[in-house]
């Protein structure tokens, strides 16, 4: 009862007491209720711009695109996803038969074949509308390639499209066929040696050809006028271009050149492909072989067997056997080095006409190194592209010239034209077609 | 207890002091975070990246991350010969977009666009061109005349990184095709008239080309986009001997319906003669680039059935131009559809497998096109009107299906239509001209020479 009424009391005189703070609170907390209001909105507002800042640092801003942002980077990576499956090795097909190189069993090309020029001149006289021989001319079969994949860079596959267009431009001009391999026919000849077994079968398919013609892809035509002097070959059955010097005194592995040479159709080639295949079945074998190619030829790096230092060795090691059927033409460019070229062509253009096919008008320049369908080259990206593009618009301008255009540039893909449309066109057609000028022809027959 | 140990008013101090401390700590942390999600805290980084291993981490783990990984593994070790890789190379440096100079002679642009000075002795003059070359004839067989097949694409590469890659493997079907039937090609890499650019690009062209080749008296326009997928077929030519222009089409929905699809200009013949020269004059007027092709654009989409919105493009006018004017041209205008000299591919890339079974190369028609023209597919852009996979998954079998008929003829097959590997299908022998192909395609009759007359 004390107790109560003591903290009655206390109650009662905090009563008291709080009229008297109250009295003198009432006045000011209005003040200072104010003043805590705007303190509490001061912190509301700066914790609510430190929340935004934070969230916008986590999730970001970007809420009305979002959706669209999302399909649209879904779409990018599937098509991305499908680029990418079209440009690897992988093929539906790749679980049948893993390749395993036979070490043992000696490589053959084919069966082995003993009379085919019998075979051949049996059918061609059996078959007298395709002669070997089309007014005066030999027939002649273009053959050039490349992998059957997407480049590993997207320009490679560009600079291989411009050089099969320069390829048409001249085969067109001077009636000659082309065959363009995108297929690996055996799978231990894959990479350079995969002309072997297609130069082969093209011989058999096509009795009717005097002349298989192998072209790298990186080699240009770039000079639209000159024809091969075909007459020049008639006791040869192997052209290629090198320098006799390289080959038997320096022993060197570019004294001749794959990229570009000449087969006859006959027995006589069918007998060089089976010697020279041997170095290049994919594996051991051909490893092995390219240790025994850079210890014999001077200046080959250490790499596995290729197709050119393969084919000197040959003809180094049994010269008797097959020289005597082989030409080594250096008179004019049928390979035509690119780096001591290029620069040239405006040169050339002021002081030489097309036709010539030697260091002053090059028959061909050929891109050794350049690689573009690779990742990397032997030689800087720029030179060798800018270079490629030079010489395939040096070659193009020959051809625009019959329809009066050439290129703004050696380097630009603009054309301007060089001659007005006139109503009687056929004048320059007599004047510019280069078919008109080329050797005079006679009837067609097999010889 | 506190209180007792330290005394009230320390407990105080101290409990103010921690107040404020936690207050720092709170607002220090607070800190940053901001910092770190607004400019990054170098290694310990940003919540972004904390999002994104999350999902690398646990959502994306097979799919995303390995081939990232791989692809890094794969880059050479060496990083001094960045000049010698391809793969960080920028076209446009070397290309160099020079400007027209001023002595090249420009074109009057209130003058109405004309492809050329008007020829009106055209079939004269060729004539007498034949007469003097005897050399260059037009017929190179009886019922065989020289055609030039006509195609083209960018001097530019193309957008799409494997687009050059179709437009090789295009051309690649194309020579094929070509040097079994006795065809020239002439691959168009140069734009002729600024002014006709995009799809009008090939009538400058092929109006040069007419012009220069006296001796060509057929002239093949074929797409890009379109392969051919017969080998065997010959094209009729007796059929079109009272023909100028012959067209994959209907007569029915060009004439009468106006249908804007009424017949194709992906793939056409063209004779080498004065009424061409005509036409194509009376074609080229809603060709120029900017107000007449918007302007036209809109005429055709309002007469023609069909026709969405966009500017004039050479298949329209042509459909107008024919519809219009049928007394002029129709005459001469042959619109086939007894064989797919051009063939829409959607419906018929699904079918490859059964005309394997069905049938066999050399029919043309709906059991085995002769062209498959993938209209809408732009593989060299970057967007097509249609899913990229089903586009390029297709031309590849459609180049496969046709490749498969080059390949036979030297014993070898594509392992499948959409397998880029081959197999033996024939195995050599010692007597390699016994074998014969099986479609007579190594040396058919519409190749073989013309034996001269004995007399």
């Amino acid at each position: 009862m004390g107790q109560e009424n003591l903290s009655a009391h206390k109650r009662s005189s905090a009563a008291n007491a709080l009229p008297t703070t109250n009295g003198r609170a009432r006045s000011a907390p209005r003040g200072r209720q104010i003043q805590k209001t705007f303190n509490n909105i001061k912190i509301t507002i700066l914790c609510g711009f430190v929340t935004i800042l934070v969230l916008r640092g986590t999730i970001g801003v970007n809420l009305s695109s979002s959706d669209a942002d999302a399909v649209n980077q879904s779409l990018i990576e599937e098509t991305n996803r499908i680029l990418a499956e079209i440009r690897s090795d992988s093929d539906p097909d790749d679980n049948d038969t893993p390749f395993s190189p036979n070490a043992t069993a000696a490589f053959s090309l084919g069966p082995k074949i003993s009379d085919w020029d019998q075979q051949r001149h049996q059918w061609l006289q059996q078959n007298p509308e395709y002669p070997n021989f089309v007014r005066g001319k030999a027939r002649i079969l273009l053959l050039t390639g490349s992998p059957p994949k997407p480049c590993d860079n997207p320009i490679g596959d560009h600079y291989l499209l411009k050089s099969i267009k320069n390829k048409i431009d001249y085969c067109r001009l001077h009636g000659i066929e082309i065959v363009y391999n995108l297929a690996h026919l055996d799978k231990e000849l894959a990479g350079y040696w995969a002309k072997l077994p297609m130069i082969r079968r093209l011989m058999f398919s096509h009795p009717e050809v005097e002349w298989i013609w192998w072209m790298d892809s990186d080699a240009f035509f770039t000079d639209m006028v000159f024809e091969l002097p075909l007459s020049k070959y008639d006791d040869y059955n192997l052209v290629l271009h090198g320098y006799p010097d390289l080959l038997f005194e320096q022993k060197s592995w570019i004294a001749v050149n794959t990229g570009s040479f000449l087969f006859r159709n006959c027995q006589w080639s069918l007998d060089l492909l089976d010697d020279w295949a041997p170095m290049g079945p994919k594996g051991p074998v051909r490893e092995e072989a390219g240790k025994v190619l850079t210890a014999n030829l001077k200046g080959r790096p250490a790499f596995e067997a290729d197709d050119q230092s393969a084919l000197i060795y040959l003809l180094l090691s049994k010269k008797e056997k097959w020289m005597d059927k082989v030409f080594l033409e250096n008179s004019y460019y049928l390979h035509g080095y690119w780096a001591g070229l290029v620069d040239r062509y405006e040169e050339m253009v002021e002081k030489y006409h097309p036709g010539l096919g030697d260091e002053r008008w090059p028959f061909v320049t050929h891109f050794v190194g350049c690689k573009p369908c690779g990742s990397y080259g032997d030689y800087p990206v720029e030179r060798c592209l800018s270079s490629m593009e030079r010489a395939f618009n040096f070659a193009d301008n020959q051809v625009l010239k019959l329809y009066g255009f050439r290129h703004r540039g050696l380097l630009s893909p603009k054309i301007k034209r060089i001659r007005n449309e006139t109503v009687t066109p056929l004048e320059y057609v007599d004047q510019f077609d280069i078919r008109r000028h080329s050797t005079v022809s006679s009837e067609s027959k097999s010889q | 207890m506190l209180e007792r140990c330290l005394g009230l008013r320390r407990l105080r101090q101290i409990q103010r002091a921690c107040r404020r401390g936690s207050l720092t700590f709170l607002c220090l942390f607070l800190t940053v975070v901001v910092l770190r999600g607004t400019i990054g805290a170098g290694k310990f980084g940003t919540p972004e990246q904390d999002l994104n291993e999350i999902r690398h981490l646990y959502a994306y783990r097979s799919r995303r991350v390995e081939p990232h990984r791989v692809l890094e593994e794969a880059q050479p070790e060496t990083t001094t010969n960045d000049a010698n890789n391809y793969a960080t190379f920028d076209i446009s440096k070397i290309l160099v977009d020079e400007a027209a100079s001023a002595d090249e002679p420009k074109r009057d642009p209130n003058a109405p666009y004309t492809l050329g000075p008007k020829i009106s002795d055209w079939d004269e003059q060729r004539g007498q061109w034949l007469k003097k070359n005897p050399d260059y004839p037009n017929f190179i067989g009886p019922n065989k005349p020289r055609v030039l097949l006509v195609t083209g694409s960018s001097p530019k590469p193309c957008e799409n990184p494997v687009g050059d890659h179709y437009l090789l493997k295009s051309i690649k079907n194309k020579i094929d095709y070509c040097r079994l039937h006795g065809i020239e090609i002439f691959y168009n890499m140069a734009l002729l008239d600024a002014e006709m650019a995009g799809f009008w690009a090939k009538l400058p062209l092929i109006r040069k080309l007419l012009l220069s080749h006296p001796e060509v008296e057929f002239l093949w326009w074929m797409d890009s986009d379109a392969m051919f997928t017969d080998m065997a077929f010959e094209v009729p030519w007796e059929r079109y001997k009272d023909s100028n222009f012959v067209m994959h089409g209907w007569n029915e929905m060009v004439y009468d319906e106006k249908n804007w699809i009424g017949l194709n200009t992906g793939s056409f013949l063209l004779r080498n003669c004065q009424w061409s020269l005509d036409i194509l004059d009376a074609w080229a007027p809603m060709g120029p680039k900017g107000k007449i092709r918007d302007e036209a654009g809109k005429i055709l989409t309002r007469e023609l059935k069909n026709r969405p919105v966009f500017e004039a493009d050479d298949q329209s006018a042509m459909v107008y131009l024919l519809a219009t004017g049928k007394e002029q041209w129709g005459d001469k205008v042959y619109l086939e559809n007894h064989y797919y000299l051009h063939g829409y591919w959607g419906i018929l890339v699904d079918r490859y497998e059964e005309m394997i079974e069905n049938y066999h190369p050399g029919l043309g028609d709906h059991r085995w096109p002769l062209v498959t023209h993938f209209v809408g597919c732009k593989p060299c852009g970057k967007f097509g009107d249609y899913p990229v996979e089903r586009c390029l998954k297709q031309m590849d079998r459609a180049y496969n299906f046709g490749d498969n008929q080059i390949l036979q003829m030297y014993g070898f097959t594509h392992k499948s239509l959409a397998s880029r590997r081959v197999k033996r299908v024939r195995n050599e022998t010692s007597n390699p001209l016994d074998v014969k192909d099986e479609l007579g395609l190594l040396h058919p009759a519409f190749k073989a020479i013309k034996l001269p007359t004995s007399s």
